[in-house]
């Protein structure tokens, strides 16, 4: 009996060893630590380790393969710092992908530039993650300094400019928010009617409806994760809000929840995203029928989409960069998929705009995506429709 | 594994003859090259893993204090735990205060928020006074949450890591000897307080309060006490993740989530057990770590484990072990005496 337990105990420390020495050379490790605890949070990691898994069965990149990591971190920043602490110091991993929320990027931020390992950010806007100047880090969506100029534009110029503000509290949108009042003011002079600060998962917004309702306002711009914005979105028409007053999302109103949950609350929502499932391209259309297939999603909001086109961005730099894969590489090899990252340059992909990179370590350079398409929701529910108002490239130093 | 147990307790207690802080200052020295066994042995990562499990336990044995010696249901401590890292925080961001003002400062109003949350005790119990904890830890991450001034929701950044003239505490290995240092000495006062007369009024309040008021034991003063000295350590162990690099705090760090998980290492150590409350933060720390890649299965195994040392180990694992140990001393000593007959 003690000979057994003395066995295991063994086993333990030798399976704990053989993984802390699991790097192996000759391929390339990846690590993605992403929030997985939404049903669409488990399907955009999913779709990253797809893609992967093809890219491999095709043969790999110049011949070696891809190993990728996938972590939960729940949003939360601690578990990001240590996810991205086990990748880059037990996986050895020669890039970091993450986060989905911008609070657990943030500190990653910080993580990868003092480790010198280059990360590629799939979801996160707000717009301190590039303004760090860590020359580790890139930005595959659209930054929150470009969506609140898109959004304040089309709504000064069609809507008017008395604008309520209900403003969640995590962090991508209270950027949001800040960003629409701030180019309100810059571009049109106007002030907010009416802001309200509100819980990250609030459920009743009924108080802050009324009062916006006798505040005579133009537009209410609902700053929220998506299904804090879909309740938002129902108790507006509950307070008696007409649908003469316009509802302006934040970036996450492209998220399948908020059509479903809002259903007929969800018409007439405008907001600026990445993506539009109503794009006609075909590399769009073939994109909306694979997710489809594969994930039986009705239609791909850009949080898929940026996934996708983070995949393809990563294989087109790891085909370029000049690597080693030995153990005594890493270091290298790290800086070769940086340098690799910042020479992609014009990569037309599903977002609305080429996306770009430079080497320079800040905003102008790692903000890959300027392009923002203003979509607004002609149909609520499973089976939602949307409408593409506009599309906006915005320059470069938009907001900084 | 309970004659390991046995013989090292023996041997520590051996020890303790010569001087009370002998053994404590064997255990110190033992765990000084930890981060060098690891790093080269294993990964420079689980340096990382063994300072938060240093956290952890700084934690769980701060609310053993109130819930194992003294019987307090608190649900709370998260709260505190989120005082004392956001104020130290500020103080060193905004006021420029090295560490070693900023902590301790960060723990004297944790203190104080400890009296504040331990109020409620005064007049309830159980349930009840699990739901008063529960609101007054939640209302203190909704307010991190929502003022702008505590770090709102991008939280707080670019805390500065603790340092010592030149030297700063920014590497995992340095932060492991401050979290370390502050984990033993938290242990040891811990103990010191559980074998002090306030130590036993604790545990007086918790098998009886009406008998030990009878007894003459300021029944709602040890009990605001308790929940003070919990407060101290959650304050301690607050300002030390603050500060711990990448110096980045959020009111998701605060959740409830992060409280049962808290409780989940002081139900598996053992409540009101010492060293339980230290394997339990270990162990959790552990599992939670390698059960990383099992992420969609993560709640339902912690969940289970509850469920079953609940169910079958009330006293957790460190009841286990002393129980194992208390029967081994009975039938060494029976079969000594059946030896001298």
């Amino acid at each position: 009996m003690k000979k057994r337990k003395n066995f295991i105990s063994v086993l333990v420390i030798a399976g704990m060893m053989l993984t802390a020495l699991s790097a192996v050379a000759g391929e390339i490790r990846i690590g993605i630590t992403m929030r997985m605890v939404s049903e669409n949070g488990q399907k955009y990691g999913q779709m990253m380790m797809d893609e992967i898994d093809m890219i491999n069965k095709a043969g790999g990149i110049n011949g070696n393969q891809i190993k990728a990591t996938l972590m939960n971190d729940e949003c939360k920043s601690d578990k990001g710092v240590a996810n991205a602490n086990k990748m880059i110091f037990q996986n050895k991993v020669h890039l970091v992908v993450g986060s989905s929320c911008s609070s657990v990027t943030l500190p990653i931020v910080d993580v990868t530039a003092k480790a010198e390992v280059p990360q590629i950010v799939p979801h996160s806007t707000n717009s301190k993650i590039t303004q760090k100047g860590s020359e580790w880090v890139f930005r595959v969506p659209v930054s929150g300094r470009f969506y609140g100029g898109v959004n304040a534009k089309y709504t000064g110029e069609n809507i008017g400019t008395r604008i309520a503000y209900i403003c969640a509290a995590d962090a991508a949108s209270q950027g949001d928010c800040e960003k629409m009042q701030g180019q309100m003011k810059a571009q049109f002079g106007a002030d907010p009617v009416y802001v309200a600060q509100v819980q990250e998962k609030e459920v009743d917004f009924r108080t802050h409806m009324q009062k916006i309702k006798s505040a005579n306002v133009n537009g209410v711009m609902i700053a929220a994760l998506a299904e804090t914005m879909a309740r938002a979105l129902v108790q507006s028409y509950e307070a008696g809000i007409g649908p003469e007053v316009r509802r302006i999302g934040s970036s996450s109103a492209s998220n399948s929840p908020v059509p479903a949950i809002a259903g007929d609350a969800a018409k007439g929502v405008f907001f600026a995203a990445a993506y539009s499932h109503s794009d006609k391209r075909p590399i769009a259309r073939m994109f909306n029928e694979m997710t489809r297939t594969r994930y039986g999603i009705h239609a791909p909001d850009h949080d898929f989409s940026q996934a996708y086109d983070l995949i393809r961005i990563v294989e087109i730099a790891l085909r370029n960069a000049d690597l080693e894969l030995t153990n005594s590489s890493l270091k290298q090899d790290r800086i070769a998929i940086r340098d690799a990252i910042a020479g992609v340059r014009n990569y037309q992909g599903l977002a609305s705009g080429p996306i770009s990179f430079c080497s320079d370590p800040s905003p102008v350079c790692r903000d890959g995506n300027r392009t923002a398409v203003l979509i607004a929701y002609t149909k609520g529910g499973e089976e939602y429709e949307l409408e593409v108002l506009a599309r906006v490239t915005m320059p470069m130093d938009f907001g900084l | 594994m309970i004659g390991f147990f046995t013989g090292v307790e023996a041997f520590f207690t051996g020890l303790s003859r010569i001087h009370r802080l002998l053994p404590w200052i064997l255990a110190y020295i033992l765990l000084l090259p930890l981060p060098f066994l690891l790093k080269f042995g294993i990964s420079e990562y689980y340096v990382d893993l063994a300072n938060r499990a240093c956290l952890f336990i700084l934690l769980s044995v701060g609310l053993n204090i109130v819930k194992g010696f003294c019987g307090q249901v608190t649900v709370g401590h998260i709260g505190l735990y989120a005082i004392g890292a956001v104020t130290s925080a500020l103080l060193a961001i905004n006021y420029q205060l090295p560490f070693w003002v900023s902590a301790p400062i960060a723990i004297l109003i944790t203190g104080l928020a400890g009296i504040i949350v331990g109020l409620p005790s005064v007049r309830l119990e159980g349930a009840y006074l699990a739901l008063a904890t529960l609101g007054l830890g939640e209302s203190v991450r909704i307010m991190i949450a929502v003022t702008p001034a505590f770090g709102s929701s991008t939280g707080i950044m670019m805390i500065p890591e603790p340092k010592i003239g030149e030297f700063i505490f920014n590497s995992f290995e340095s932060y492991y000897y401050l979290v370390m240092t502050c984990a033993i000495i938290g242990i040891y006062l811990s103990f010191a307080i559980l074998r002090s007369s306030t130590g036993r009024a604790f545990q007086a309040i918790r098998e009886d309060a009406i008998a030990a008021s009878v007894a003459g034991i300021n029944v709602p003063f040890y009990k605001l006490l308790a929940f003070v000295i919990s407060a101290l350590y959650a304050g301690l162990a607050g300002a030390l993740f603050a500060h711990m690099p990448p110096g980045y705090l959020h009111h998701n760090n605060f959740t409830i989530i992060e409280m049962v998980t808290l409780l989940l290492m002081v139900v598996l150590g053992g409540i009101g057990n010492i060293w339980g409350g230290v394997i339990g933060a270990i162990l959790v720390t552990v599992i939670y770590d390698q059960t990383k890649d099992y992420y969609f299965y993560q709640p339902l195994i912690f969940g289970i484990i509850m469920v079953v040392m609940v169910v079958f180990m009330p006293h957790g694992i460190g009841g286990v072990v002393k129980q194992a140990m208390i029967k081994r001393k009975f039938i060494e000593n029976q079969e000594e005496s059946r030896g001298s007959a």
